[in-house]
């Protein structure tokens, strides 16, 4: 059983749509909730008024910290959050009061209305200005904005400096991190008449926790909090403070109303209110010797806390322990200050304090390689932990087996490091590089010395032998409810069938602990067998005297059977027939399980001590190419290999390093959560782009399995060291194909072509934060059947026409204004494409996925087929329409440039009849047309393209798919059979105020060798016109480099496609 | 407010919705269908994803009122007299669900692909759940999972 690949006995549920979310729940009765957030990043509340918004329809009551009948504060180590703040507003994710009416749509108009007057103060955003002595305080009753300072200290750095051959000095930095679990978080508080408390439902990452949290807030005992976690939609640490806090809000509606209440955020509240990982600056100072050997390291880093102190003292904590790397280097000075800001507040995310120094120490490794001339791999396994090598903090490590060169070696083998190292570094082009590079971690197991550490579970059989599993720790979505039953299965000798895993509520089984710091298998999975041992020793005075043993060890429970070890004649035993005699003996087959972990130890002082029981090691490899004119960096594949110690389940372990690799690499290259002086930029999954199918590499997962002493059949640790090494093996990859690492991350389009990331700059007359309505407003909706018709019912344009929605419906949402809508979807003749001479007439109302679905037209217009298959994915091309994508008049909408190259014409229907307007013609400006009130956009006529043509297409974007265009080029040349253009057209879309052709750079192409890309006059040209329409724009620094780049780049390989294709 | 007749899953529905609802908030709130997620309302996450006339779409980016006449396949129309389809035992062998919060998006999505194009590449397979993110599997499982469903059809 255990080691196998087996399916997730919750997964059924979960593939019928019949798992039971937070969102799912609906209790009789039930009240919805909406949040009012703050308007502000910084300052004091001055007036606030709820009595407008409780007069609303529909609201039944609103709550504000007055309303708080236990302690008004929570925090998972210091108390200093407030679910409902007073008069201060901290981040701009804090919440000052919270509504409970009839309709989610009541509920979030009224906490619009309500009164909040309010005096701005200048915020704190930097954590440099922060821990100045001098700063402002940001929670001024403590007496210092730095949350916690570790240090660390062994031996004497100093002298190791002044010892060893070279030092070197490095920064780097590491930006937010956002969970974007795709479930945004949903809970549900009901009177607990029976208790006189509450229960509470919902996507809750450690359901003891919030019982813990929401007790004290409403000044209940512990036991009339009872907390049942709903099936959880992804967490990686993310569903803690924020949904504590959520909870703490619907319970205290629930026992104003004495009704169920259920807050589910939008997305957009998610990402505003919830916490993010810790961005980090690490200073490191390196001392070693010409054969690299490490001397002596000083590390100081500081990390953001932002508005609350969370869990900073313990991801800190873990940074302390593991900042040096897993290297033996014996003079070590490590201090790391965790900082209050008015920042969004950060706290756990999957790797916990690891990812960013693993991003940092493991890019100083090969930076270090480099200057010495070493072989990076080298320079690990001279410096690398072994066996009885010792840790920064003083740790033997010998009670475990030291892996780290195992899975070095293993990954260096796997993915042919060697060869492709050589390989790549042959391998540029002109348009491509291309690097391999690799990084290797240790990490502890559980959590160590941040304090006690134990679990519970309890395993119950029935008296026809089977048998429930209940644990004491949550699943999480991962799959522990699979692993727990197996570790049962495997411990008792029956079959997975056998068991049902019971959904415990905190009432059921008492505190394992919560799921974090990849503790679930490990902890949890070792009390279910602790647990199953414990019935096991229940049964076996039952067959005892049938096979005359002494001792359980003395049988083999196997398959529902027991067996004697050895040979034997005695017949073997069915556990189902054992398990119905004992329990009509009135024997006792429930038994709880408890574990302990030893306890580990920790001198804060000197940052010395055992710091965790056991250590888990892990290398991944990467491969990544760089497109040289955009600086878009891609990975191309990923080797992991992970000691986890003993594999439980194989499948869902394989699916572990697989998701970690997947958010490492977009923690690495993609994921840039925008927070501009306090102020949240990124507010959806259109701002804050995760990687799609497209953008994940093949992986390659392998495992090396030392099991130890610890947990259940010696399996330990497993999620987290799967994200930790990703963005460090990136960057070593990319230094190896660019010559350079990068300092910081993400390694984004900016970062690799101009060297810095690049934001909008933020305007301080935005000191206000931008309120999205979030919902639909008040809407007519109309269908006529006719083009007329629709005209006849818009004369003055008063209406909007709504066409596959996929622009306009998120619009409405945005402003929550009220609504005329004519839905064009009805008129047939807006749909057809008839072919003309030439060309083709395409129905404004034609989708995306129907013109590619038009074969022959794809063919003879190449340059649209390549432009409309990128939009967005198929949901968004299965509805949005071609006449959208033009009227929306977006600058990156991106059927414009290949309909211009075509000279295509645009047909408008009028009541007084149909004008035609060159597609050139049609957009205006950003989001402006040439449409007049009421016009209709009826058709457009496509000419075919011309066969003989050379044609060449680039479009760029951060991802690969669900993208919004930065820039396209769109080309067409007539070429001589040497290769010289004869006549061409270029458009550029979303790169100048409205998509056209650049005439001048045409003209100054002609008569040149297209393989040698922009003439020098060429370039001049488009250089003067980037310069005149965007020179002076904040994002021009980027974007004229990278349009030269790739408007060179389609040139250049003008021959290959078209004419000759 | 308008009155709309609707197919779902097999079943005719005649209902009376306002005009600002949407197809996402008709299914899982006025039919109880809560199978179809919501992740982000603009149509980023693809966690709505339902088959509207055999074509995958985000429920959310539709108006009930524009869904008037279709015919609407959601996660729980899947399975085929009682028994779970190829396709959803295909993503339960290959590990394709971990929180299972996407889940029902990424199986339509995948069963519109191997409706209209029942032998796909890999690169057609990701090309097709490209709108539906997952922030649990890194999508490997999930894609083989789609290419076993869709190999296993042809036995």
């Amino acid at each position: 059983m255990v080691g196998k690949r087996v399916k997730r006995i919750d997964g059924e549920a979960k593939v019928r749509g019949q798992a039971k979310f937070g969102d799912d729940l609906q209790l009789p009765g039930m009240l919805h909730a909406a949040c009012r957030f703050a308007d502000i990043t910084c300052g004091r509340i001055t007036r606030l008024g709820t009595a407008n918004a409780e007069a609303m329809p529909g609201v039944v009551s609103i709550a504000t910290y007055k309303h708080v009948t236990g302690n008004q504060l929570i925090g998972a180590i210091r108390k200093d959050q407030y679910p409902l703040v007073n008069d201060r507003i901290y981040y701009e994710g804090d919440v000052i009061a919270v509504v409970a009416a009839t309709t989610k749509e009541q509920a979030q108009a009224a906490a619009e209305a309500i009164d909040v007057e309010y005096e701005p103060t200048e915020g704190i955003f930097d954590i440099e200005e922060a821990v100045k002595p001098s700063a402002r305080l940001v929670h001024p009753e403590f007496e210092s904005n730095v949350v916690v300072h570790y240090p660390l200290r062994k031996g004497d750095v100093e002298a190791g400096f002044s010892a060893s051959d070279h030092v070197m000095e490095r920064t780097y930095r590491t930006g937010y991190h956002e969970h974007a679990y795709i479930e945004p978080e949903s809970v549900t508080a009901e009177p607990d008449v029976t208790s006189g408390g509450v229960k509470v439902y919902g996507s809750i990452q450690n359901p003891f926790s919030t019982r813990g949290v929401v007790a004290g807030y409403l000044g209940l005992p512990m036991n009339r909090v009872n907390v049942h976690a709903s099936v959880l939609g992804g967490s990686f640490g993310g569903k803690d403070d924020t949904v504590n806090a959520m909870c703490c809000r619907v319970a205290l509606l629930a026992k104003l109303t004495g009704l169920p209440v259920k807050l589910t955020y939008k997305r957009e509240e998610s990402f505003r209110e919830s916490y993010k990982r810790h961005p980090y600056i690490l200073r490191y100072k390196v001392g070693y010797n010409n054969d690299g050997k490490l001397n002596a390291m000083n590390i100081d880093i500081l990390a953001d806390s932002g508005a609350y102190s969370s869990q900073t003292f313990f991801v800190n904590w873990r940074s302390v322990v593991q900042a040096t790397g897993p290297y033996e280097i014996p003079n070590v000075h490590t201090d790391i200050r965790g900082i209050y800001t008015n920042n969004v507040y950060t706290g756990a995310y999957r790797g916990f304090g690891s990812p960013q120094i693993v991003f940092a120490q493991e890019t100083l490794m090969d930076e270090i390689a480099a200057a010495l001339g070493m072989d990076p791999v080298a320079l690990r396994r001279l410096n690398g932990y072994k066996q009885g090598s010792k840790t920064a903090s003083g740790q033997c490590l010998d009670n475990h087996e030291v892996s780290l060169l195992s899975v070095l070696d293993r990954a260096i083998e796997k993915s042919d490091y060697y060869a492709k190292r050589k390989q790549y570094a042959d391998m540029e082009n002109h348009r491509y590089r291309y690097g391999i590079g690799l990084a290797v971690s240790h990490r502890g197991c559980s959590l160590g010395a941040e304090g006690s550490d134990a679990s519970t579970a309890i395993v119950s059989m029935q008296a026809d032998g089977s048998v429930y599993v209940i644990s004491g720790q949550n699943e999480n979505g991962q799959g522990l409810k699979t692993s727990f039953c197996m570790i049962a299965a495997q411990e008792l000798g029956i079959r997975l069938e056998d068991i049902v895993f019971l959904d415990p509520q905190t009432g059921t089984v008492s505190d394992g602990g919560p799921t974090v710091a990849s503790r679930g298998t490990l902890m949890g999975g070792k009390a279910v067998q602790v647990a199953a041992a414990e019935v096991k020793s229940r049964l076996f005075p039952f067959v005892k005297d049938h096979f005359g043993v002494e001792g359980v060890d003395d049988l083999i429970w196997y398959d529902g059977l027991i067996h004697a070890r050895g040979d034997s004649a005695k017949e073997p035993l069915k556990i189902a027939d054992i398990a119905r005699k004992a329990a009509f003996t009135g024997a006792h087959l429930s038994a709880y399980g408890w574990y302990r972990m030893p306890d580990a130890e920790w001198h804060h002082h000197t940052g010395q001590g055992k710091a965790y029981n056991t250590y888990v090691y892990g290398c991944q490899v990467a491969e990544v190419r760089i497109e040289k004119s955009t600086g878009k960096l891609e990975v191309v594949k990923i080797t992991a290999v992970h000691d986890a110690g003993k594999i439980i389940n194989r499948t869902g372990a394989e699916g572990q390093i697989y998701g970690g690799v997947a958010q490492g690499m977009g923690y690495g290259m993609m994921e840039d959560y925008n927070v501009q002086r306090g102020v949240l930029k990124s507010q959806n999954l259109d701002e804050y782009l995760i990687p799609t199918a497209m953008d994940v590499p093949p992986i390659d997962a392998e495992f090396i399995e030392n099991p130890d002493d610890f947990g259940p059949f010696g399996a330990k640790s497993l999620g987290e060291p799967t994200l930790e090494l990703t963005a460090a093996a990136v960057n070593n990859a990319y230094a190896h194909a660019s010559g350079k690492p990068s300092e910081s991350i993400p390694i984004n389009l900016e970062k690799v072509l101009i060297g810095k990331p690049l934001h909008k700059p933020h305007r301080s007359s935005e000191s206000g934060v931008a309120i999205k309505k979030l919902r639909l407003g008040e809407m007519t909706v109309v269908r006529p059947g006719s083009i007329e018709e629709a005209l006849r019912l818009n004369p003055e344009g008063e209406s909007r026409y709504l066409a596959g929605g996929t622009d306009l419906l998120v619009q409405l949402r945005n402003t929550g204004a009220p609504a005329q809508l004519i839905d064009l979807s009805r008129i047939e003749e807006l749909h057809t494409i008839q072919e003309m001479d030439g060309g083709y007439r395409i129905g404004g109302g034609v989708t995306f996925s129907e013109l590619l679905a038009h074969k022959e037209m794809m063919r003879r217009c190449p340059v649209l087929r390549e432009a409309i298959s990128r939009i967005g994915a198929r949901q968004i091309r299965n509805r949005a329409t071609i006449a959208g994508n033009l009227v929306n008049a977006a600058p990156c909408a991106d059927s414009a440039p290949p309909l211009i190259l075509y000279n295509a014409v645009i047909r408008i229907a009028s009541r007084s009849g149909t004008r035609e307007i060159p597609a050139s013609d049609f957009i205006l400006h950003a989001y402006k047309t040439a449409l007049r009130p009421g016009e209709i956009f009826a058709s457009i006529d496509l000419p075919a393209g011309d066969p003989s043509e050379s044609w060449g297409y680039y479009q760029l974007g951060r991802r690969n798919a669900m993208n919004i265009t930065r820039m396209s080029v769109s080309v067409a040349a007539k070429m001589s059979p040497d290769g010289v253009i004869e006549n061409c057209r270029i458009v550029q879309g979303s790169l100048l105020s409205k998509p056209g052709r650049l005439t001048e750079v045409e003209q100054a192409m002609l008569g040149q060798k297209a393989a040698n890309g922009l003439s020098p006059a060429a370039r001049e040209t488009l250089d003067a016109i980037l310069d005149r329409e965007i020179g002076g724009r904040w994002s021009s620094e980027y974007k004229i480099p990278a349009f030269v780049g790739i408007l060179d780049d389609a040139v250049r390989e003008l021959d290959q496609k078209g004419a000759k294709e | 407010m308008k009155t709309i007749n609707i197919i779902v899953n097999g079943f005719s529905h005649t209902l009376d919705v306002p005009d600002n609802r949407r197809l996402l908030d008709l299914l899982r709130e006025d039919l109880g269908l809560t199978g179809t997620k919501e992740g982000c309302g603009i149509g980023e996450c693809g966690a709505c994803t339902v088959i509207m006339d055999g074509q995958a779409i985000n429920s959310c980016l539709v108006l009930a009122v524009q869904a008037d006449g279709s015919s609407i396949m959601t996660v729980e129309g899947l399975d085929q007299d009682g028994e779970m389809s190829r396709l959803q035992k295909a993503f339960l062998e290959h590990g394709a669900v971990q929180c299972g919060f996407c889940t029902p998006g990424m199986l339509m999505s995948a069963k519109a692909l191997l409706d209209s194009n029942p032998h796909p590449t890999e690169a057609q397979i990701r090309e097709a759940i490209s709108g539906n993110l997952c922030r649990c599997t890194g999508y490997k499982q999930i894609v083989d999972a789609v290419s076993a469903a869709a190999d296993s059809a042809e036995k």
